[in-house]
């Protein structure tokens, strides 16, 4: 006979399965976006709203089966989880919308050089996926690689920082530095998005590590 | 409280096999299992009580600071003043007021100066958090009481003996929620002063009031850690399946 409080943990599942599929969909059309430079996705905000609406059923379900069945061990550390998981699920979306908003602001960015935003993409989807199959088979082997790769991020991002403020200074006159700025500007405001994406993706790490073992943030 | 390798039965029937365990002065202790796992006869250990049944026997030692109480110089008398215990079943004296009821074990043990019993009565009470509720009827029934009062009347009992254990079989299975919910804060209030062993069915229960807690199953005492490592990631399968509900 299935426990009323095992039907609100598939529930749970359900709902976290929902928002991975939603946050990828999101996270990948924001890239293409950026990469095509002509396709501005008119169904970011819209999911990025629908990745909260469904982190918020998450809270509503996780407060309901905890006053109502006070669960324990590991259905307690799952549910306790799922409250950190999916809000940092609902960030990816948020993040890849002001992407796609900045891409709106920003127009064209044909003559942008574009490299370093699309390999710390490429980096990032790694990340995002590791994350996920993480999360559906609760395995903790490949977080360390999840680790390594957001500490990459985390060295692209500063060093793209250091390279803007340097080519900034180089310019030689105001119409190169506003003819560059625009590139620079986008550049470093989407290497920022998805650098907090991979620092959201790290906490969903150290997550499923806590249900798994029961010990915070390996990291720490 | 140590307990030290532990073995206890009736007869032929070994009930508790090997238990070690230290009980934290001043904590409250609790003891869960499913039924038959032997919590409620190694409580009664504690205090020296389950050897008054029939064919019942326990080796191994138990030390309460540092005398052992299954020593053979030691009086078992002496064990229960200093471990107090109370039931499953609120068991005032049914033909005595509330005040003699908390006097009961005072006079037994031949204390006269009516001043210094009157004291140690409101006291008690008051450790029981029942003085408000019956200062001005002590000279009624103890059964006249809610199933509440009584257990706490119980509790009152054992307090004017000032013990230094204080152990509780399933204290609130015959009461009522809100009757229990007093007895749970009275047992984070009495834990100030007081060793707290507590047998309990009710895992919620053990959840809130404990600070340590023993998971017992078939006789053995599977796993003992602090409550909330216990409930929040316990280190054993059977601890696990158990707390989720999945035997027992």
């Amino acid at each position: 006979m299935t426990k009323l409080l095992d039907l609100g943990i598939i529930r749970i599942h359900d709902l976290l399965k929902n928002m991975m599929s939603l946050a990828e969909i999101t996270y990948v059309d924001a890239i293409e976006a950026y990469k095509k430079d002509d396709i501005i996705p008119k169904s970011s905000y819209k999911n990025s709203e629908k990745l909260r609406m469904l982190q918020e059923e998450i809270t509503e379900l996780a407060t309901e089966l905890i006053a109502r069945y006070q669960p324990v061990a590991t259905d307690l550390r799952f549910i306790k989880s799922s409250l950190e998981i999916s809000y940092n699920i609902s960030r990816f979306g948020r993040y890849s919308f002001d992407i796609v908003d900045l891409l709106q602001e920003s127009g064209p960015l044909i003559d942008c050089d574009k490299s370093s935003v699309l390999e710390m993409s490429k980096t990032v989807m790694n990340i995002i996926s590791i994350c996920f199959n993480s999360i559906l088979t609760q395995d903790t082997k490949k977080l360390e690689e999840l680790y390594e790769l957001e500490n990459k991020v985390d060295i692209q991002y500063k060093k793209f920082l250091r390279d803007i403020i340097q080519n900034q200074k180089s310019l030689k006159n105001n119409f190169e530095r506003r003819d560059s700025i625009n590139c620079s500007l986008t550049s470093l405001l989407i290497l920022r998005y998805l650098e907090r994406i991979s620092d959201h993706a790290c906490s969903i790490a150290d997550s499923v590590n806590y249900i798994k073992t029961g010990k915070s943030s390996p990291r720490l | 409280m140590k307990i030290n390798n532990l073995n206890v039965g009736f007869n032929k029937k070994e009930v508790l096999k090997k238990i070690n365990l230290d009980i934290t002065a001043k904590k409250v202790t609790a003891f869960i299992g499913p039924s038959g796992c032997g919590k409620t006869t190694l409580i009664r250990c504690l205090n020296r009580m389950h050897e008054m049944t029939q064919g019942a026997y326990v080796k191994g030692d138990i030390f309460l600071d540092n005398t052992n109480i299954y020593d053979q110089k030691v009086n078992p008398i002496t064990v229960k003043r200093r471990i107090g215990m109370v039931f499953q079943k609120p068991n005032p004296f049914p033909t005595m007021s509330i005040f003699d009821n908390v006097a009961s074990g005072l006079k037994l043990n031949g204390v006269k100066d009516k001043a210094l019993i009157q004291r140690i009565v409101k006291e008690s009470l008051e450790g029981a958090a029942l003085w408000e509720e019956v200062k001005n009827e002590l000279n009624q029934p103890g059964i006249s009481l809610s199933g509440g009062q009584q257990q706490r009347l119980c509790i009152a009992r054992s307090l004017a003996m000032h013990p230094e254990v204080l152990l509780m079989d399933e204290p609130t299975s015959a009461l009522d929620p809100i009757a229990s919910a007093k007895i749970e804060d009275l047992i984070h209030e009495l834990k100030k002063y007081l060793t707290i062993v507590i047998v309990t069915h009710n895992m919620q229960q053990a959840a809130r009031v404990s600070d340590y807690t023993a998971f017992m199953y078939l006789g053995e005492l599977i796993e003992f850690g602090k409550t909330k490592e216990i409930f929040e990631n316990p280190k054993k399968e059977l601890t696990e399946r158990y707390l989720s509900g999945k035997f027992g």
